[in-house]
């Protein structure tokens, strides 16, 4: 039995070992301004983030259903840095797409979150953005009811009727693409929590699709 | 609404950096990525050794560890052995790279953590990213660094709270080094309230710790107590909490309860050579010879890989063989061993008392007086050991006939910890085991009354505000026991205090800072070091003194 759990916990840590590797060596072949070449390497290394991107998520969801989420590295973070460090891996996934980054005057200059954690819920949406956005995503911190609030706005025709619903009456998720991510999206939001208050995800359509985490 | 801040901008090309990974595949692509960055200058590390001797060598921007390395010691190990032993200082970025999420949990409250991580997997942007903002907070602080590597801790402290009114997305981080620097300073108060504040912001595994470190400074052990076990039990990943709890437990000499922390820092991190020392020497003086025998055997197994192994650990473990009897280990482990013990007149003087020791469990008079003989010779030509060391050397004395070197030793061991019951009990065990105990009290008395009396003296002459002569009377108290930490700091103190008060007596300050080093080697770690270090800092500045000493964290 235990033999059988070390094996399992060296094949992730090489399969992480490895999808670093791809994605460094991706990252590290150089545009040359033909659509030829460029087109297929941005595709190529969205690919490979999207495999990270569900691997963790495989990883996170198996650890939600062991025993639940605890939320381990919750400490004082720049939510503006936050969303510079998002929008830089997005340009550089799309290079003709606008990211704009927006943040509030009354945002405080630090907050108190998990930041991998926030990170890994948002880059899902982002990931998702890319494939629906037409020329631009906006992503933009604010205050709302006391919570610091993350949003990814891009300029699509929004969510399906389906999925707001679902997210909104707190509904369980279909287990394949957009849904796996927001299930993903929800419990990350949900383990944050302070003073009685409790993390929530939004899903909303106003001039595209707005994909919203708040974190108390 | 904000404008899009303008992204900052880093300049790599002049910057230099370390890749430490066990892969080759791994070390390249790093190597290529930093090259995107601009990086020119990239040195490249296998193992932790190597990266220990290329940090020796060259002074880094940047640090880029794996968290997992192989056979020995691991990023986290890497990272604190450079830093405790100065080889980096603050002003080198150190990223850690892992594939392990349980490492945030050992970061979280980490006294030495990486200035960010990385969890795997991850693509370039996120690691320009990380490097950015930590070279961005590196360039911020770099003045407060600056006064606090060069030992002025009071810039370093008005530097902190200039950050922290600025009301930046530093303010939280500047909080969390100006609580070191208080703690370094002796500033315990200080340090508890701004723990408090931080906690009152949100509760923090690393302000909840720090604020627990401070009341245990405050001699307020209990309520230290009670944070860390709630603190631990939340986050029982966290290993600086056992640390600091047996601190805490071992001041209110609840040995087994240290003990059993202690063991539940092992569990959790067995890696710590330090951590199983601990353990080992608290299982010791508990009478559990099987986990001493486990701990120190671990210790010495992970000190193969660590500059943290001591001669004294083969003593340890040694000392735990023959008490169970099991002396061919005990001789087996010395022998393997010898080139080490060889090396320091110390290791020499460890052999010689340990393998006597084992010889004569064993049976075998003839080598271990020869073997004692030449321990007693070594002592005299000027090795040296700690207090325990040379109780052993003591018992071997007794057991083997030379009865004056053995009183000699033990009336040593006693002046220079005149106050150490567990030494004193220990003294007297070995003389009971030889069938003489009225011997010990006798010796005992003979040796701590002279220092016991010069003490009650010193302190009384404080009371009646005579320092001048209170500075005398604890001079010759220090010059009776000088290694005992509690004789010297009073001598310290009272000579700081009458410096201060008197600026023509400043020649006592050689004697003082000599002292105070004899201090910091006996006793590293006593709680009231680091404010006589203080307060010399301060008399040397009113005294005109130049040169003051650089001070390491930690």
């Amino acid at each position: 039995m235990m033999e059988a759990r070390d094996l399992y916990a060296a094949l992730l840590h090489e399969m992480k070992n490895n999808l670093v590797l791809l994605t460094l060596t991706l990252d590290n072949i150089p545009h040359d301004g033909t659509k030829e070449h460029d087109g297929p390497l941005d595709e190529a290394r969205l690919l490979g983030q999207r495999v990270s991107e569900r691997l963790m998520q495989a990883l996170f969801l198996y650890k939600s259903e062991q025993g639940g989420i605890t939320l381990n590295a919750v400490d004082a973070y720049s939510p503006h840095d936050l969303l510079d460090e998002l929008a830089v891996q997005m340009r550089s996934l799309n290079r003709n797409l606008m990211v704009d980054v927006v943040v509030d005057d009354d945002v405080p200059p630090f907050w108190f979150f998990d930041r991998n954690m926030l990170e890994m819920a948002l880059v899902n949406a982002l990931h998702n953005s890319l494939s629906y956005a037409r020329k631009q995503v906006e992503l933009r911190a604010r205050l709302r009811e006391g919570m610091l609030a993350i949003g990814v706005r891009d300029d699509s025709d929004g969510y399906p009727a389906h999925i707001l619903e679902a997210v909104a009456e707190d509904r369980p998720l279909q287990s394949n693409g957009t849904g796996l991510g927001l299930r993903f999206a929800r419990l990350i939001a949900q383990a944050h929590h302070n003073e009685g208050r409790i993390g929530e995800l939004r899903l909303y359509n106003e001039n595209g699709a707005v994909f919203e985490i708040s974190v108390p | 609404m904000n404008a899009p801040a303008a992204p900052l901008q880093i300049e790599y090309k002049n910057k230099t950096a370390l890749v430490i990974d066990d892969f080759p595949s791994m070390r390249s692509a790093f190597r290529t990525a930093l090259a995107a960055f601009g990086l020119t200058k990239v040195d490249m590390a296998a193992t932790a050794s190597e990266a220990m001797i290329r940090v020796k060598n060259t002074s880094y921007d940047i640090v880029i560890s794996d968290y997992n390395l192989g056979e020995g010691r691991d990023g986290q190990q890497v990272l604190e052995e450079m830093r405790y032993l100065g080889m980096i200082g603050l002003e080198t970025a150190y990223l850690m790279v892992t594939a392990e999420s349980v490492y945030e949990r050992v970061v979280a409250a980490a006294e030495l953590a990486p200035d960010d991580y990385l969890i795997k997997p991850f693509n370039a942007d996120i690691m320009r990213a990380r490097l950015d903002s930590i070279l961005a907070k590196k360039q911020t602080f770099s003045k407060v660094y600056r006064s606090f590597s060069e030992g002025d801790l009071e810039s370093a402290l008005a530097g902190c709270d200039q950050l922290i009114n600025g009301r930046t997305k530093y303010l939280v981080d500047a909080m969390r080094f100006k609580g070191e620097v208080l703690i370094a300073i002796g500033r315990f108060d200080e340090a508890s309230e701004l723990y408090e504040q931080v906690v009152k912001l949100r509760a923090v595994p690393w302000a909840r710790l720090g604020l627990a470190r401070t009341m245990h400074l405050r001699d307020k052990s209990t309520d230290a107590e009670h944070m860390l076990v709630d603190l631990v039990g939340q986050y029982p990943e966290l290993v600086a909490g056992y640390d600091l709890l047996a601190d805490v437990q071992l001041a209110q000499n609840k040995f087994t309860d240290a003990q059993v922390t202690l063991k539940n820092g092992v569990d959790t991190s067995p890696r710590s050579l330090l951590r199983q020392r601990r353990l080992g020497e608290v299982s010791y003086r508990n009478g559990d010879l099987t986990t001493s025998e486990n701990a120190f055997f671990a210790a010495v197994n992970k000190g193969r890989y660590s500059m943290f192994l001591k001669p004294n650990d083969f003593a340890n473990l040694s000392r735990v063989y023959i008490d169970k009897g099991n002396s061919s280990d005990a001789i087996r482990v010395l022998q393997d061993n010898r080139k080490l013990l060889q090396e320091s007149e110390e290791g020499k003087l460890i052999s010689s008392v340990m393998l006597g020791l084992a010889y004569d469990k064993s049976g075998n008079k003839e080598e271990s007086t020869r073997l004692m003989q030449e321990a007693v010779q070594l002592r005299q030509a000027g090795a040296d050991g700690n207090p325990d060391l040379l109780l052993n050397l003591a018992e071997g004395c007794l057991k083997t006939g030379f009865h004056d070197e053995a009183a000699k030793l033990v009336s040593e061991v006693a002046r220079n910890a005149h106050d150490s019951a567990h030494l004193l009990d220990k003294a007297k065990h070995i003389y009971q085991e030889a069938g003489k105990p009225d011997v010990a009290q006798e010796v005992i008395r003979k040796a701590t009354e002279h220092v016991i009396t010069l003490s009650k003296q010193g302190a009384l002459k404080v009371q009646r505000g005579e320092l001048g002569e209170a500075v005398k009377v604890f001079l010759q108290a220090a010059d009776e026991a000088p290694r005992n930490p509690r004789v010297l700091m009073n001598a310290i103190w009272v000579a700081l205090r009458l410096m201060e008060q008197d600026h023509s007596q400043s020649q006592y300050l050689p004697r003082v800072q000599i002292m105070l080093s004899d201090v910091a080697y006996v006793a590293p770690d006593h709680p009231r070091l680091s404010g006589l270090q203080t307060k010399l800092r301060a008399v040397e500045a009113a005294l005109g003194y130049k040169g003051a000493s650089r001070r390491r964290k930690g």
